[in-house]
């Protein structure tokens, strides 16, 4: 792979850009569904490619080829360069590309490759978990069951001397049934995900997800729609990771700074919410969803501080925004395949967990709703409006969680929200999702402690 | 090169009947899409896309597997014919599976979905009409401090679908969508909002029109204030409509969600869903449509299907294995990511019939009330309910617009939204997802603070 690479690094440098860098990947991927006892999907496919971007003073380019020959990778190379010279007189802003370069090799070590499990004893597992769900209670009137697996070789170079290998595994198990009591319909969503061979189902958690699943659909059929209003809010990790993400992760991606498309635009080293916040994303972690060794521009990755003790200190750099910035790269450049071009990109992230004892946070909620799991959630960095929905909650009243309510919106502002945080639990969780960003989406994790926010809009009936 | 594709599906057909393939469906596709993005009112990016991959969908008795591979080599190939039987073997029996589809009907070929001007579009030409739309946007944001995001995308694809039942398709399409996203700030308060326009046709863009709207729309969301909630009428503009419908409805009418008892109205075909002003086609034969096309992605010839007439329902929409699971007729809808995964069902071109007024008409006869433009939301498929975030919104009084709104929900249910429709516009737009007009509804909760 080294030998295309630097075949597309000197034809572009040679054609004038004044740096270039280059991904080789080859992916596999299984995805085996179940719906009701029956085959729904089994799927396999096999990307092959490179992208390779070419840079010269601001300008961009960037161009993809399934053609992995030597021949193909010069003949990208200079026609990428080509481009970007082009571009490099409409540019505004100059700025140049440097930047601490790495070489290694990184292999992930797992016990059982997903190649060397058959597809029947994935396909056993898969309805393993459609046969618990249904088998779970009479109302469940459907099943959906997902196995997902991909395993990444993926080989970076670029033209400041960087050259690194790394592999990722990341297998993925869901159980999302439908129950039905009379006219009233639920469904529900599980997913787990983590990282690392197919050893890591090998746990409780991921063998009962049907029962699990199955369990919380049941339950949701004796919960009522919320009415709107402003409620003191307690969400649970799962929860609190979405808002962390959403609410105030979008919004730190230093791509927004040269752009100018994020509130906290003049907030770097000012306070962004109360003292006792920190907010962290943490690439670094073992067998999380969201992990990895070196990003999509061959940079080693760092644990990021993003907010500590409620001030803004650190952002989700790639190469080009940390030289913009004048700030450390931090190995947040993440693409989904070869076919994009890598952009910064949360990991796991989350909300660092306080001293209030859960169950008292919630026993010091007077009238207020506890917010649990997620439908979804999206947000609009520029003008710091976000929304997400938790996919069940409690009403809590006089420090008592009561009935259970379902589908419970929540819309804000980033800046106004997380001044509003008045206490957080000494509790931790994280859950896996996908993140999606400008059509590319990256596995991501997200979670915290419980926390409580003060007076927020709660979208009802 | 539809020659080409229609030769490799062929081969490919051959040899998956060799390795054991009793049923077998190739498709095969190859595209170029060209982007240039523009940051802080200045180009910066201009990327290529070259794509050329297959997916191969096997079938022994009635289990399927299916494989995509993101090359044409033939050794990658006969790894993926290979991999799609090993799936099929390891599969689970669905008993409802009948048949792939076979070549029947008289197919209506799609006109204008091919724009040479589009296939042929030039970097330095894309990059003028997006420098036109940026100025444009400048013009009308004059002494304000503000920042454009915007960008020019063109694609050009051919594919072609065969299988070993008499069906070889091929077709080439175009498309082409430009936006503008401006940023403004002013104080305290920063605002943001866009306008696009997609088409199959290079003539139907207009730079200076997006430019223009889209400056005019981010100042109007200046000052946003939250309102007094409660129950009042909303107004969808077309974006709005779009969103709701589009993805809110469209949805619940695919016989598979409803099939496996997943959609809200899964009990009412035949029944009256909807208020009597409401009519919606899905027409995958119009010319020139986004969704248009002369077959669909399982190579079954495209039709003009009524969805709901005088507010009832009449239609589902199908692709081969609903339809024979239900024993009705296909209605060619059919739809995939490209070569990239297996057929599931989406629309072709989902249309609201224009009815009469608009979105300035609908405003100046509101009592009180809000305006949504846009939402990201999408309701609970299961349950109908819709909790939905006015992204971009106004509040009414006495027929004129107060002021931009902030943190602000509407909350109903879809059943009720589609029967409280009382206005359906005729300012029909073209989204990504539908072409709508804007559409009123009579009351929802409205939740501010």
């Amino acid at each position: 792979m080294e030998d295309l690479a630097t075949a597309a690094i000197e034809a572009a440098l040679k054609s004038g850009a004044s740096f270039v860098d280059v991904r080789i990947e080859n992916t596999a991927t299984t995805i085996i569904e179940i719906n009701d006892g029956v085959s729904k999907q089994s799927m396999a496919s096999r990307l092959k490619g490179a992208g390779i971007r070419a840079f010269i003073e601001g300008a961009w380019a960037f161009a993809q080829t399934t053609d992995l020959t030597s021949a193909g990778m010069r003949a990208t190379g200079e026609s990428v360069a080509k481009m970007a010279l082009a571009t490099r007189e409409k540019v505004a802003d100059k700025f140049e590309i440097d930047g601490p370069s790495f070489e290694d090799r990184f292999e992930y070590k797992v016990k059982k490759p997903f190649k060397s499990i058959s597809i029947d004893e994935k396909m056993s597992l898969v309805k393993m978990v459609d046969d618990q769900a249904r088998d779970f209670d009479k109302r469940i009137t459907s099943t959906r069951s997902v196995y997902g697996d991909m395993y990444t070789e993926l080989f970076v170079a670029n033209s400041l001397g960087t050259k690194v290998y790394a592999e990722n595994s990341i297998p993925r198990i869901i159980s999302a049934p439908t129950a039905k009591d009379g006219a009233n319909r639920q469904r529900i969503f599980k997913s787990l995900g983590v990282r690392g061979g197919y050893e890591v189902l090998d746990t409780d958690e991921a063998q009962n997800i049907g029962n699990s699943a199955a369990k919380l659909v049941i339950d949701l059929l004796s919960s009522v729609s919320t009415k709107g209003g402003s409620y003191d809010v307690v969400m649970d990790p799962i929860l609190n990771g979405v808002m962390t993400h959403e609410a105030f992760g979008h919004a730190a991606e230093a791509d927004n700074w040269p752009s100018h498309s994020t509130v906290l635009e003049d907030k770097v080293g000012k306070e962004v919410g109360p003292e006792y916040l920190s907010i962290t994303d943490d690439p670094t972690l073992t067998g999380k969803r969201g992990s990895y060794e070196y990003d999509w521009e061959g940079t080693k990755v760092k644990k990021r501080t993003l907010v500590k003790d409620g001030i803004l200190t650190e952002l989700l750099h790639s190469l080009e925004t940390a030289n913009r910035l004048d700030m450390e790269p931090n190995g947040a450049a993440r693409s989904q395949s070869f076919m994009h071009a890598p952009l910064p990109r949360m990991s796991n992230t989350f909300m660092e967990p306080g001293d209030w004892n859960v169950d008292e946070l919630i026993q010091d909620t007077k009238n207020g709703i506890l917010l649990c799991s997620f439908n979804y959630g999206y947000t609009q960095s520029a003008k710091g409006q976000f929304m997400f929905q938790a996919s069940h909650g409690y009403i809590i009243e006089n420090g008592e969680k009561g009935q259970m309510v379902r589908d419970v919106s929540l819309a804000g502002n980033i800046l106004e929200i997380l001044a509003k945080v008045d206490a957080i639990g000494n509790d931790f969780e994280l859950d896996a999702g996908s993140c999606g960003k400008s059509g590319q989406a990256v596995p991501t994790m997200t979670g915290g402690p419980h926390a409580r926010i003060l007076d927020v809009p709660v979208g009802g009936m | 090169m539809i020659k080409v594709l229609l030769d490799i599906g062929e081969k490919a057909i051959k040899l998956a009947e060799k390795m054991g393939a009793e049923q077998v469906e190739v498709y095969v596709a190859k595209s170029r899409a060209f982007e240039i993005e523009a940051e802080n009112n200045a180009i910066k990016v201009a990327s290529e896309q070259q794509d050329a991959g297959i997916g191969i969908r096997t079938v022994i008795g009635k289990k399927i597997g299916f494989a995509y591979v993101t090359t044409l080599e033939e050794s990658d190939i006969e790894e993926t014919i290979s991999n799609s039987l090993n799936l099929a073997r390891a599969s689970l029996e669905d008993p409802d599976f009948v048949t792939l589809p076979s070549s029947g009907g008289t197919y209506q070929e799609a006109k204008k979905i091919f724009n040479k001007e589009i296939h042929e579009l030039s970097s330095e030409d894309a990059a003028g009409l997006l420098i036109r739309t940026i100025d444009a946007t400048k013009e009308k944001l004059e002494g304000k401090d503000f920042a454009i995001e915007a960008a020019i995308s063109s694609s050009s694809s051919s594919s072609a679908i065969v299988n070993n039942l008499g069906i070889a398709m091929s077709e080439s399409r175009t498309s082409v969508s430009l936006y503008s996203y401006p940023v403004i700030k002013e104080g305290d308060d920063q605002t943001a909002s866009y306008e696009y326009q997609i088409s199959r046709n290079l003539n139907d863009i207009d730079p200076e029109y997006i430019g223009t709207t889209a400056a005019t729309l981010a100042l109007g969301f200046l000052g946003p204030k939250t309102i007094d909630g409660g129950e009042m009428p909303v107004i969808f503009a077309p974006l709005g409509a779009s969103a709701v419908l589009g993805r809110g409805f469209a949805g619940a009418i695919n016989a598979e969600e409803v099939q496996m008892g997943r959609s809200y109205i899964a009990d009412a075909f035949g029944e009256c869903i909807a208020s009597e002003s409401l009519e919606i086609i899905d027409d995958g034969t119009i010319p020139g449509g986004l969704g248009t096309r002369t077959y669909d992605a399982e190579g079954y010839r495209s039709q003009r299907t009524p969805v709901i007439e005088s507010g009832v329902l009449k239609n589902l929409l199908h692709n081969s294995y609903t339809s024979n699971k239900d024993s009705v007729d296909n209605t060619g809808n059919a739809a995939r990511p490209s070569y990239s995964g297996l057929p599931r069902i989406s629309t072709s071109n989902f249309i609201v019939t224009p009815g009469k007024g608009t979105l300035a008409d609908f405003i100046s006869e509101m009592e009180k009330g809000i305006v949504c433009r846009n939402t990201g939301d999408r309701p609970n498929m299961t349950t109908g309910d819709l909790s939905a975030m006015v992204m971009e919104g106004y509040y009414v009084e006495n027929g004129e617009i107060q002021h931009p709104l902030k943190n602000t929900l509407i909350g109903i249910n879809m059943k009720d939204l589609l029967k409280t429709v009382s206005r359906v516009g005729n300012d029909s737009r073209r989204t990504f997802s539908m072409v709508t007009p804007s559409i009123v509804i009579d009351r929802a909760n409205i939740t501010s603070g």
